[in-house]
């Protein structure tokens, strides 16, 4: 099987241009809008839960473009557990009574970060398009071909990713779970609890 | 042919109306968030998260019967679990300080 029907053969079904455009448009609206507010808020509880509304929205973002994986972390990390954790340091701390709203744009800090969006923004150019095959995991075929075909006879595991992600690179994800797991310890000190509960 | 397929009106499909239907939930979204952002009390922003969750479980729902992608519930299921979780956590905040678990 070639690279180029692999590609044909996992591609999604292309939905209507035009009824996308609208909800893509105003998603992306509400999403930037939720980000100004968040970054402008004065009083932080309300800066709190206007990050809740901005990680709805790309979620739901994330979902549009097929990658419900990542929706269902954006979900419960974000909107979850950061909300949550949050509000815990807030109640940790103490929160000031503001008298105006929004905290006054920084000139040479919006700069900067509007510097930093137009080079990302440049770069996108260089990303290859969904299911172009020419895109640098479709011209290695060797490497490709290689993980699918022996990955079973190798590792045992039946699905690929998870093969890469606990054989392949056990020891990355390791690491990982050491640095979830001393986060977990680190909420636990700052509850002042010994089980989560 | 699947139901979202078939053509209604003019050659407009179920799925078009679906997907017209979600852009509007999405255009309300950015009227919710004007509640969120311009408050007064924290009670309304609080509501007008819930509402903006409701709305985006609504998105979802649409959205995944729209372009026949039956996942998408999984992640509006998702958020109307955690929807509540966050209203209940600020509600706790604003009430009794401190106890927000």
């Amino acid at each position: 099987m070639s690279g180029v029907d692999l590609v044909a053969a996992g591609s999604v079904p292309q939905p209507v241009i035009a009824q996308v455009t609208a909800i893509e448009a105003s998603l992306f609206v509400f999403v930037v809008l939720t980000a100004i507010v968040t970054a402008l808020a004065r009083d932080v509880l309300a800066a709190v839960i206007v990050f809740g509304a901005y990680s709805l929205g790309m979620a739901a973002l994330y979902t549009f473009y097929r990658a419900p994986d990542v929706a269902m972390t954006e979900a419960a990390i974000s909107a979850g557990v950061t909300t949550i954790l949050l509000l815990l340091t807030l109640a940790k701390t103490t929160r000031i009574d503001h008298e105006v709203a929004f905290e006054s744009v920084n000139l040479p800090a919006a700069g900067a970060a509007g510097l930093l969006f137009v080079g990302l923004l440049l770069t996108t150019a260089e990303i290859p398009a969904v299911g172009d095959p020419d895109a640098p995991a479709w011209s290695n075929v060797d490497v490709t071909q290689w993980y699918i075909a022996e990955t079973y006879a190798e590792t045992g595991v039946e699905n690929a990713v998870m093969a890469v992600l606990a054989a392949f690179r056990g020891f990355d994800t390791f690491g990982e779970a050491v640095v979830v797991f001393a986060a977990g310890i680190a909420v636990l000190v700052v509850l002042r609890r010994e089980v989560f509960a | 042919m699947s139901f979202v397929e078939t053509t209604v009106v003019a050659g407009y499909t179920v799925s078009d109306f679906l997907l017209a239907a979600a852009a509007g939930f999405v255009v309300l979204a950015v009227g919710m968030l004007y509640r969120a952002v311009k408050g007064p009390t924290m009670q309304d922003r609080v509501l007008a998260v819930n509402v903006l969750g409701t709305n985006t479980v609504v998105i979802l729902a649409m959205l995944g019967a729209a372009l026949s992608e039956p996942t998408f519930l999984d992640i509006a299921l998702i958020y109307a679990l955690l929807n509540f979780l966050m209203a209940v956590a600020i509600s706790k905040f604003t009430v009794e300080r401190g106890g927000v678990l």
